[in-house]
């Protein structure tokens, strides 16, 4: 007994516990994170795979009998009594435990819902029939069905009668296939139409109203002028007249073609084949074309707009966004962080009013982001917007220029949020530089100004990319501020385009961040929206992963080529 | 602890200079007089009053602490830098006093330049760490960068060393190449004078007989103010010798006499190493 004490004593004393408890705390957090990671991994990207549309009948006791095809998504297991209270009407002598499975119908134009739970044991004859499709609508969600036929300007090109995979029925969908191919195409031309050429026609209409608002305001509005903008005017209207007849033709072709399709409950629907996004065939397909669909999804998430209430489609702008606000924000942060810091460390004598501000600044970090989204709201937006508002754009008002949300407000509020960070990290890199350098370059004849500039600055700038890169880390992943001050939930255009002057500070913008929160919460459709929730919050992971491995890069870079004597 | 091996002075290195030196006979470069420096309340240079003879090599040894370094500190006004620091007296370069108000410190410091103990080059390439000085005034013209450039690190004895990889980082340069780069950065301003702060404490045997040999070579262009700890060092490449003490400058000659006949006690104690 003596003996074990003393051995519990020494190992104490071994300092074995000890590691064990650091390797301990290290292992939870690693094993926290990369769980973390894998689950929105996992969820996220699970929801591009085309999985397999299952037909079956499902028959709840006391219900009529019918038959239903979907993809599987999640599988539950719930108690009866659970069921019950719910009220389904279980037989008494079922088990206490059954399995219940969400299931996507889609359709949701024909069933009202286009997800449903229903209890495994209640169906039968599961198959996956391998004419059964899958389409997706750039409105409606998705569609289930058979192919019945096709047809042009209304007449049946193709058909079949046959919903086994027969030489007629696979004809019908090649037709299909084709038709699809070609109202893709035309919609691209539609959307190129729509979105650059009639926006830059809209957007020089709005220069010329407020140039004309301008005159007017300025007194100078005489009927030369008048007709001079007129002019202007109906030459810009004479385009836009031409591209009407562009897009009233287009839109005449591409509602050309249509569709049959049988939906499960027997009925048969005509839809345009213009209404389809992709239609595919998830029963026939092998795993590598599986793969291939695969990555088109992903692709397509990565880089399209987003669709129906931002459950559909993809999150480009979002990412845009979120990656122009940092960098505005890095680029606003950086020389204004350097300054301050050169200004404390190298010339503000230190006093007690050094370190007053000092603790202001490092109280600054702490404050909570939404009081900073607060105050960019009430002394940016509202104070200085609406002064730059009176001041440059008069015309415009009553709307506002910049005395609403925006991108720029946005940056400099995040900028104001992580300047500490920049100060505090750029004083510490410039309290590091060896005295002799300085004095080495003050002994040549350089002016302290000189010495800063050429020799201590660049050394320094490692330093201070370490606390560009926590400031980027903080606002990439920051929300709340934005919300107040210029993010939206669907921006109709992006904040850089071909239209002058090419980058909208004023314009508000979409944030992955933002995003998430509200795909995830303020989506009409929740179902849908979940695993885009996890694929968003796996991508706004990655775009702060990138930005900041390349901020390591550079600040690497800049270590390797100013790396000091003996530190 | 005294050892009798710390006297065994080099004589034949001082006899290097055959005619007798007369520091009556000087043309004067520097004029210290009644200089005082406090740090806070702190003296730590009570009224020195010496010269420094141009083109020569002047000595100034005597225990830490004693006030040499911050001495040569006062001839480029490098003590400015310590908040400090505070100093009465006067210093003439030339007949101008260094301390009046209007001096223009960076300019002054470009005609007294300084090499300090520890090399420190900058982290650029050795070719721009010689031009350094050179750009600081202005010049940016490739055809004289390159010959001041190629001139300072000839001066300096580096440039058969360095000519091939001259725009590699100075920083991968051994300690003594970068002692000798810092003394071509430092001539290639051309300056009158060079401060010279134990230039070799920090370097090995081979590449201190370097240096000393490159301060025998630049006195014929400077003149040169050295403060070193090593005393056989001062014997070898010094004309003249200071010897300080506590803020005191105790005894100023020619290094010869003050090393074999020395005129005070104090000093005589320190050479034979009975303190310090």
């Amino acid at each position: 007994m003596k003996m074990q004490k003393k051995s519990v004593s020494e190992w104490v004393k071994s300092g074995d516990p000890w590691v064990w408890l650091n390797a301990g705390a290290v292992a939870i957090s690693v094993i926290m994170v990369v769980g973390l990671l894998l689950l929105i991994a996992v969820r996220g990207l699970g929801h591009f795979w085309p999985a397999d549309v299952v037909q079956a009948t499902y028959s709840l006791p006391g219900d009529k009998a019918y038959t239903i095809a979907a993809e599987r998504v999640e599988s539950v297991e719930v108690t009866s009594a659970q069921l019950r209270e719910a009220g389904v009407q279980l037989p008494d002598d079922s088990e206490e435990f059954l399995q219940r499975t969400l299931l996507k119908m889609g359709n949701r134009d024909v069933y009202g819902a286009d997800f449903g739970w229903v209890l495994d044991k209640y169906l039968s004859d599961i198959e996956t029939p391998e004419m059964l499709f899958a389409a997706e609508r750039h409105e409606w969600g998705n569609l289930y069905g058979y192919l019945m036929s096709v047809k042009e300007d209304g007449r049946i090109v193709s058909e079949t009668s046959d919903v086994t995979a027969t030489a007629s029925a696979l004809a019908t969908w090649a037709m299909f296939e084709k038709s699809i191919e070609r109202a893709a195409t035309i919609h691209d031309d539609i959307k190129d139409i729509e979105k650059y050429d009639i926006g830059k026609i809209n957007h020089a209409l709005e220069r010329i109203r407020l140039k004309q608002r301008r005159f007017e305001l300025d007194g100078e509005l005489t009927p030369a002028v008048e007709a001079d903008l007129a002019a202007e005017r109906s030459q810009y209207d004479e385009a836009y007249r031409g591209l009407q007849a562009n897009l009233a033709a287009l839109y005449q072709q591409i509602n050309r073609d249509s569709f049959v399709v049988r939906v499960m409950d027997g009925t048969e629907h005509e839809i345009q084949v213009s209404k389809i996004v992709h239609a595919f065939r998830p029963n026939a397909m092998g795993v590598t074309e599986k793969m291939g669909f695969y990555f088109v999804k992903v692709w397509e998430f990565l880089t399209d707009e987003p669709r129906e209430a931002n459950t559909e489609g993809g999150v480009f702008p979002a990412i845009f966004g979120t990656v122009m606000m940092v960098l505005l924000m890095t680029i606003i942060v950086t020389p204004f962080g350097v300054v301050a810091a050169v200004y404390l460390r190298e010339y503000a004598s230190q006093g007690w009013v050094t370190r007053v501000i000092r603790i202001a600044v490092n109280n600054l970090a702490g404050v909570p982001s939404i009081v900073y989204g607060v105050f960019g709201l009430g002394f940016f937006i509202y104070f200085l917007g609406s002064g730059i508002d009176e001041a440059f754009f008069p015309e415009a008002l009553p709307s506002p220029t910049f005395g609403t949300g925006g991108l720029m407000w946005a940056s400099i509020t995040l900028a104001l949020l992580t300047v500490p960070v920049v100060i505090v990290a750029t004083e510490e890199g410039l309290s590091r530089i060896p005295r002799n350098v300085r004095e080495g370059s003050l002994a040549l004849g350089a002016t302290k100004f000189e010495t800063l500039w050429r020799v201590v600055l660049p050394m320094a700038s490692p330093a201070i990319m370490t606390g560009v890169i926590l400031a980027v880390a903080r606002a990439a992943g920051e929300v709340a501020p934005l919300m107040l001050v210029g993010v939206v939930k669907l921006a109709p255009s992006l904040p850089l385009d071909g239209n002058y002057p090419f980058i909208h500070l004023d314009q508000k913008f979409m944030h992955l961040g933002f995003h998430i929160y509200d795909v995830g919460f303020q989506s009409p459709n929740v179902e849908a929206a979940r695993p885009l929730v996890y694929a968003t919050a796996l991508l706004l992971v990655m775009v702060i992963a990138l930005l900041n491995l390349s901020a390591v890069t550079i600040r690497n870079h800049l270590r390797e080529k100013y790396k000091s004597l003996e530190m | 602890m005294s050892d009798v091996k710390t006297h065994s002075i080099d004589i034949s290195a001082m006899q290097r200079e055959q005619q007798a030196l007369n520091i009556e006979n000087e043309k004067v470069c520097l004029s210290v007089k009644d200089l005082h420096l406090y740090y806070g309340e702190k003296e730590a240079l009570k009224g020195v009053n010496m010269i420094i003879p141009e083109k020569k090599v002047t000595a100034f040894i005597g225990p830490s602490g004693c006030g040499k370094s911050t001495l040569l500190r006062c001839f480029n006004r490098m003590n400015d830098l310590v908040d400090s620091c505070r100093i009465t007296g006067e210093i003439n370069l030339h007949d101008s006093n260094i301390y009046t108000k209007g001096t223009d410190v960076a300019e002054l410091r470009r005609r007294v330049g300084m090499v300090f103990q520890k090399p420190n080059p900058f982290p650029k390439s050795i070719y721009e760490n010689v031009a350094y000085g050179l750009r600081i005034q202005g010049i940016n013209k490739k055809r004289v960068l390159d010959e001041t450039v190629e001139w300072a690190l000839r001066s300096a004895a580096l440039w058969d060393e360095v000519k091939d990889r001259l725009h590699e980082s100075a920083l991968g340069m051994s300690g003594g190449q970068q002692q000798r780069l810092v003394i071509a950065r430092t001539v290639a301003v051309k300056p009158e004078v060079l401060l010279l702060d134990e230039p070799a404490s920090a370097l090995d045997p081979i590449s201190t007989l370097k240096i000393e040999e490159l301060i025998h070579e630049l006195k014929k262009d400077f003149t040169i103010a050295i403060v070193t700890h090593n005393m056989q060092q001062a014997a070898r490449v010094s004309d003249y010798t200071a010897f300080m003490y506590m803020g005191d400058l105790i005894e100023f000659g020619d290094t010869n006499t003050l090393f074999t006949n020395p005129g005070k006690q104090q000093t005589e104690d320190y050479i034979t190493g009975r303190y310090g």
